[in-house]
């Protein structure tokens, strides 16, 4: 025994040694080639057309072209598309967490006739077939007189994600110690005061990794403000937005470009400074 | 002692709430009815009640403007199934979905291994890094992979043509074999990073003594991966599996933007078909839009869908019982 690991451990310091440049050159030379695109299209931004094709795959521009960006954000109307999008963003995020932090709550802390039924039916939506529903959505709109507004696509974005965000609260006030809410309603706490001014506070974590799934998926939809812009083309977001253009003047290639890179950026930007609630939501998903 | 004592009051004062007659609950918890009843209104109303509407339309023929009033009966069903597109389309996903899968969750797997090395410095950024694809709209990488398309399609054409391999300039996105191919690849790199951390999060429930002990017992890297790994990751990798499958079969944004099915229905998934039914626009198509055979499309497919997680539920459940009674 003694004798084998004897022999062993030169063999694996050596390994250990030569082991990491070997892996992080191959991590190193992998991640730069799996971000290549986004680095060639920031790249491709800021070039002429006539670069644009000279320089092919070649991500650096000859000397960057600025006007790019002005051009697009205003006579590709992408501007207007980009505060369409953080309008809906975040009309979503703030609904989204309303919603589902009242619920949750409600639904770990309290008791109440019908907690049950109300559970069961949440959780069966879950398993239900989604088929076409985006007509009957479209008609309750129609009805409702918002089809003129952005109010639609962020009701329709919001409901999308109730039952994912209820069920993450839900789990998350049922942990927190309750001698908290006794103290405070000894103290003359009532049931509002001790929501927003205790159990709301203290869930920050689950506010942010909800929040941010909310405005990752909400800042990436596509298919719904699609539809709901197909006649108005003034509400259209950045993702419609490049669709159509792509469509309409499909030879302004780096003015796409740029309106790509007002598109990636700020959710990209965004995710890197809360990853950690993203990526601890996404383990705590699978662990359960 | 006051706590305690404080405590007990509260308990035996909700055991009396409980008991109390129905109508003085629901009076007493009607806070609780306001604060879940908005979550509720939106799921009624934009979850619920738009599925059994949407199975209603399916016995009409509509274009969608005013109320539907030709009842067709079954004929919807009929024509999706005789539609040889449906059927193309049908195939095309399935074939997404078939390679897609297994090429995304391998290389996860080994990417995932790799980086469960605690002592392994950086490992946060790679996997940022390889993660990064997955924050970003399907629908804007689809219009960046046009655009690097119509430069390295020529980069890659005139490799091809000076090494004589073709002598023909390829056009790869209007190309029925290629553009799949595109689009498969495009799936593979944009939704990696889910799997990445889904794997990463099950390798870290496995104690680490585990390991320790098979490297006593003179076990290799190939031996603790065969004989901890794989069975300890089992019940997790199902999961992984199943979310991987599920959300493949959804595919949409990436084929709309990229192909809008073309060339041809080529790569037509069907989620894109039912698009092109409902609202026709696709200029290949250029049908009458007819809701209710969309919506006929859309029931027949989830019907499809639930039966094919079903076999898979049984299939895997039975392999998981299998192979772990054996272990």
């Amino acid at each position: 025994m003694t004798a084998i690991a004897g022999r062993r451990r030169p063999l694996t310091s050596a390994a250990t040694r030569r082991g990491p440049w070997v892996t992080h050159l191959l991590l190193l030379l992998g991640g730069i080639a799996w971000l290549y695109p986004f680095a060639w299209t920031l790249g491709s931004s800021l070039k002429s057309t006539d670069e644009f094709f000279g320089r092919g795959l070649n991500p650096l521009p000859g000397s960057p072209l600025w006007s790019n960006y002005a051009e697009a954000w205003q006579g590709a109307s992408f501007g207007a598309y980009f505060l369409n999008t953080v309008f809906i963003t975040v009309a979503t995020v703030v609904i989204t967490l309303l919603v589902t932090a009242t619920a949750g709550y409600v639904l770990a802390r309290t008791h109440f006739p019908g907690k049950a039924l109300v559970l069961v039916v949440v959780a069966a939506t879950v398993f239900l077939p989604h088929g076409y529903t985006i007509i009957p959505i479209f008609d309750i709109m129609r009805g409702l007189g918002l089809l003129n507004s952005l109010w639609s696509i962020i009701i329709v974005q919001a409901s999308g994600g109730v039952v994912f965000g209820t069920f993450l609260f839900m789990g998350y006030f049922r942990a927190i110690d309750r001698s908290l809410e006794d103290a405070a309603r000894v103290d003359g706490a009532n049931f509002h005061q001790i929501f927003w001014r205790i159990m709301l506070p203290l869930s920050g974590p689950m506010l942010a990794t909800v929040g941010l799934f909310t405005a990752i998926s909400a800042w990436n939809s596509f298919f719904i403000p699609l539809v709901f812009t197909l006649a108005r083309p003034e509400l259209r977001t950045l993702g419609v937005g490049m669709y159509a253009f792509i469509g309409e003047n499909s030879t302004d290639w780096t003015l796409l470009c740029a309106g790509s890179v007002i598109t990636l950026a700020p959710i990209i930007a965004i995710f890197l400074v809360l990853q950690r609630f993203f990526i601890n939501g996404l383990a705590g998903a699978v662990k359960q | 002692m006051a706590d305690t004592e404080l405590v007990l009051l509260g308990s035996r004062r909700a055991r009396q709430g409980r008991r109390s007659p129905l109508r003085r609950r629901i009076a007493g918890a009607r806070w609780s009815y306001v604060y879940v009843l908005p979550m509720l209104v939106l799921l009624a109303a934009f979850v619920v009640y738009p599925i059994i509407a949407s199975l209603g339309y399916t016995f009409y023929r509509w274009d969608g403007i005013g109320d539907p009033t030709e009842f067709v009966g079954l004929d919807n069903f009929l024509k999706v199934m005789k539609d040889f597109i449906f059927w193309k389309a049908l195939r095309n996903t399935f074939l997404y979905v078939v390679i897609v899968v297994p090429l995304q969750l391998v290389i996860a797997l080994a990417l995932a291994l790799v980086l469960n090395n605690p002592r392994l410095r950086l490992r946060n950024l790679y996997r940022t890094l390889f993660f990064l694809p997955v924050v970003t709209s399907a629908a804007v990488i689809a219009v960046v992979v046009q655009l690097l398309f119509s430069n390295f399609g020529d980069v890659v054409n005139d490799v091809l043509m000076s090494l004589g391999i073709t002598n023909t300039y390829i056009d790869w996105l209007g190309d029925p074999t290629f553009a799949m191919i595109i689009i498969m690849g495009v799936g593979v790199w944009h939704t990696l990073g889910y799997n990445l951390v889904y794997f990463l999060a099950g390798l870290q429930t496995i104690p680490g003594e585990l390991y320790e002990a098979a490297k006593l017992d003179g076990a290799g890297a190939i031996a603790s991966f065969r004989y901890i790994t794989v069975p300890m990751l089992r019940s997790v990798g199902v999961v992984i599996l199943l979310l991987s499958i599920i959300g493949s079969f959804q595919i949409f944004d990436l084929v709309q933007v990229l192909t809008n099915g073309g060339p041809y229905f080529a790569t037509e998934v069907v989620n894109t078909y039912i698009y092109h039914l409902a609202f026709g626009g696709a200029s290949s198509t250029a049908v009458q839009p007819d809701v209710g055979l969309a919506s006929a499309a859309s029931f027949f497919y989830g019907l499809l869908l639930i039966v094919f997680a079903v076999v898979q539920a049984v299939f895997l459940r039975t392999l998981v019982s299998r192979r772990g009674g054996r272990a």
